[in-house]
């Protein structure tokens, strides 16, 4: 078997340019199926990075969405979600550890000459221990400011550096505006830089205490939405059904509220790029199909060329079966060399994507064992009928051949 | 003295359309141990197909052939392959050694297929070809070689699994007379250690080294002597 196998890369080794070209179908094939795996790979990955990186095991309840009538959809609000509804949360639902009613705006804020707009984010002090954001400079607020109703204001790193360009923020005040609203605020904290995570972009925010923007920022009753978090993510699931429990009993209408968790939208995440990354490395794998096509041509070919080495061996003993074996070893090695080659191929591919479109790429050790095992199956399946064809020449016929 | 090859009322017969051609048309022939048996006739007569038939290459279309006291037609292919492989061995008039291998490599194929290990195989092909005197040429590839050169990695080759016969179709066709000269030597050297050897070829020069000789016309055996200088 290993003299086979020995002899089989020889005889591969022998014509070089051939074997190089028959190669290359699989070796398309195969680094494209890397290439395009490894794309809708690294976006799922940032995907799950910027719906992760905010936190773990959140919980975001908002309103509901209603029909209109004849059948269009509204984008009325139901205005009914209220800062009651998130005491409640607290202390009707054991699995829930933190919970934080949001009001949410859109404000300009000034500052001497300069101004700028934000997102104004009212929320209550547990919001810093729901969610990962690291303060640059200053401290956040606490339950005291809350209490308090004290004017202080954490400001995102993007507000503070364009309403105070060359100077510290700390100890400092801004004023927030929006039509007839009008407010002064302290600023006590600079959040670190961090981009956009799940339902906020920090850079771009101003966070007050709760309590302070009530009647002031925010002249309403309903709130923009309620932040929980589940003790663990064993309980997040809980968690949500107890959330449900409560809400359902102040709406008795399940279309006024929705409740959508974390670990639910990671789901949902993973099983479309799974399908997507399924579909797309299918479509990109129909080029290995045409490349084993290209190998079965090959071996036919070398079969021809070779009868009379055919003929030879069954005149010192070969077996039908040595044949077969022999032929099929040949296209197996051939594919999976190819293969070998379009992993590096795939490789270069998916480093070159990232690089010119500068999205995020991931080779999986699946793909690669996917790829490989597919191309040598596909030297398999089209190097039977040539192998076929070999074994069963017959030997005085072909020791005639010419 | 045993019986190593038994052909019986042998016919091979070739259609092609409505002609058919009888290359073999009803022959008899016993190859009996130790001896060097000469088939002798005209070009078409019917050699070659003889040969391949008591080589187990072929089947014939009448008749039945006896290897070993074995009848020939019931045997499947892995059995037929077998027999190829280590009953007899085939010399051909093109040599037929595989190109891409060196001398040594084509020696040890016979016994790859028979499933000798490595290390025995290497020892054994080195003996054989030293035997015919090529202990010099051992990882020569065909090309590098003269052709009695290649002609006797071929003889090495067919002893390589020690048959019980030798079968050698004009196994000096392609040669100079004194290269011929040499191999028909080697085959008298082999046979006189008691190897069985069956040669056909139409060169009465061939034959005078036989020590029997069946002459052979239009797929028939015509006659048989017993060569006197043997
Ligand atoms: N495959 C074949 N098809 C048709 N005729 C064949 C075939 N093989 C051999 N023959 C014919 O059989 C006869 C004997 O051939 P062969 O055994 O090669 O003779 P020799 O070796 O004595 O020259 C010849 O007439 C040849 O043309
Ligand atoms: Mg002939």
């Amino acid at each position: 078997m290993l003299d086979m196998l020995k002899e089989a890369f020889r005889s591969i080794a022998h014509n070089k340019l051939r074997t190089a070209l028959s190669m290359i179908g699989i070796i398309i094939g195969v680094a494209a199926v890397i290439g395009v795996v490894s794309v809708a790979e690294g976006t799922s990955r940032s995907i799950r990075q910027s719906l992760t990186s905010i936190g773990s095991n959140l919980i975001l309840v908002s309103p509901g969405f209603t029909r209109g009538g004849g059948g269009r959809t509204a984008t009325a609000l139901t205005e009914v979600l209220e800062k009651e509804d998130a005491d409640r949360i607290a202390q009707l639902c054991p699995s829930v550890r933190y919970v934080t009613p949001i009001q949410q705006g859109n404000f300009i804020v000034q500052h001497e000459r300069q101004n700028s707009m934000a997102t104004v984010m009212a929320a209550r002090p547990v919001l810093f221990d729901m969610i990962n954001v690291k303060l640059f400079q200053g401290e956040f607020f606490n339950e005291s400011d809350e209490r308090a109703k004290r004017r202080v204001a954490v400001i995102g790193k993007e507000v503070a550096d364009e309403l105070f360009p060359n100077g510290d923020a700390l100890g400092q005040t801004i004023r927030i505006t929006s039509g007839s609203i009008r407010q002064t605020y302290m600023v006590i904290g600079v959040l670190e830089k961090s981009g956009n995570l799940l339902f906020l972009n920090p850079d771009r925010s101003i966070v007050v205490p709760f309590a302070s923007a009530e009647n002031r920022l925010f002249r309403r009753k309903n709130v923009s939405m309620i932040v929980a978090q589940a003790i663990s993510e064993n309980m997040a699931n809980q968690a949500v059904s107890e959330i449900d429990s409560v809400l359902f009993d102040k709406f008795q209408n399940e279309e006024k509220y929705r409740i959508v968790s974390q670990d639910a939208l990671l789901e949902t995440v993973n099983q479309t790029m799974a399908v997507l990354s399924f579909m797309l490395g299918s479509i990109a794998g129909i080029s290995l199909l045409v490349g084993g096509i290209g190998i079965m041509n090959i071996m036919l070919v070398t079969v021809t060329e070779r009868t009379r080495e055919i003929g030879v061996r069954k005149a010192i003993g070969a077996s039908r079966r040595h044949i077969l074996l022999q032929f099929l070893l040949e296209s197996i090695v051939l594919t999976f060399v190819a293969g070998l080659l379009g992993i590096a191929a795939g490789f270069g591919l998916s480093k070159l994507i990232a690089k010119i479109g500068s999205v995020q790429t991931a080779v999986t050790p699946t793909v690669v064992l996917v790829a490989v095992s597919v191309s040598i199956m596909v030297g398999l399946f089209f190097g039977v009928w040539p192998a076929m064809r070999a074994s069963k020449l017959d030997p005085v016929e072909a020791l005639r051949y010419e | 003295m045993a019986e190593i090859i038994r052909v019986e009322n042998v016919k091979k017969i070739y259609r092609m359309g409505d002609n058919e051609v009888r290359a073999l048309d009803g022959v008899s022939l016993v190859v009996e141990e130790g001896e060097f048996l000469i088939v002798m006739g005209p070009s078409g007569s019917g050699k070659t197909t003889l040969l391949h038939l008591m080589g187990c290459l072929d089947k014939p279309t009448e008749g039945e052939i006896y290897i070993a006291s074995t009848p020939v037609s019931k045997l499947n292919d892995p059995q037929l392959a077998k027999i190829r492989n280590k009953m007899v061995g085939f010399v051909f008039q093109q040599f037929n050694l595989l190109p891409r291998l060196t001398a040594l490599e084509n020696v040890e194929l016979p016994m790859i297929y028979a499933g000798v290990p490595k290390a025995a195989r290497r020892r054994k092909a080195k003996e054989l070809l030293e035997l015919v005197g090529l202990g010099d040429r051992l990882h020569h590839r065909p090309t590098q070689l003269s052709g009695g050169q290649m002609q006797r990695v071929a003889i090495a080759r067919a002893l390589a699994n020690d048959p019980v016969v030798l079968l050698a179709d004009e196994p000096t066709g392609n040669l100079d007379s004194k290269s011929g000269e040499e191999i028909l030597k080697i085959f008298s050297g082999l046979n006189k250690r008691g190897q069985t050897i069956v040669i056909v070829t139409h060169d009465p020069e061939v034959a005078r080294h036989g020590d029997r000789i069946v002459r052979m016309r239009d797929g028939k055996i015509l006659s048989e002597e017993v060569n006197v200088h043997a």
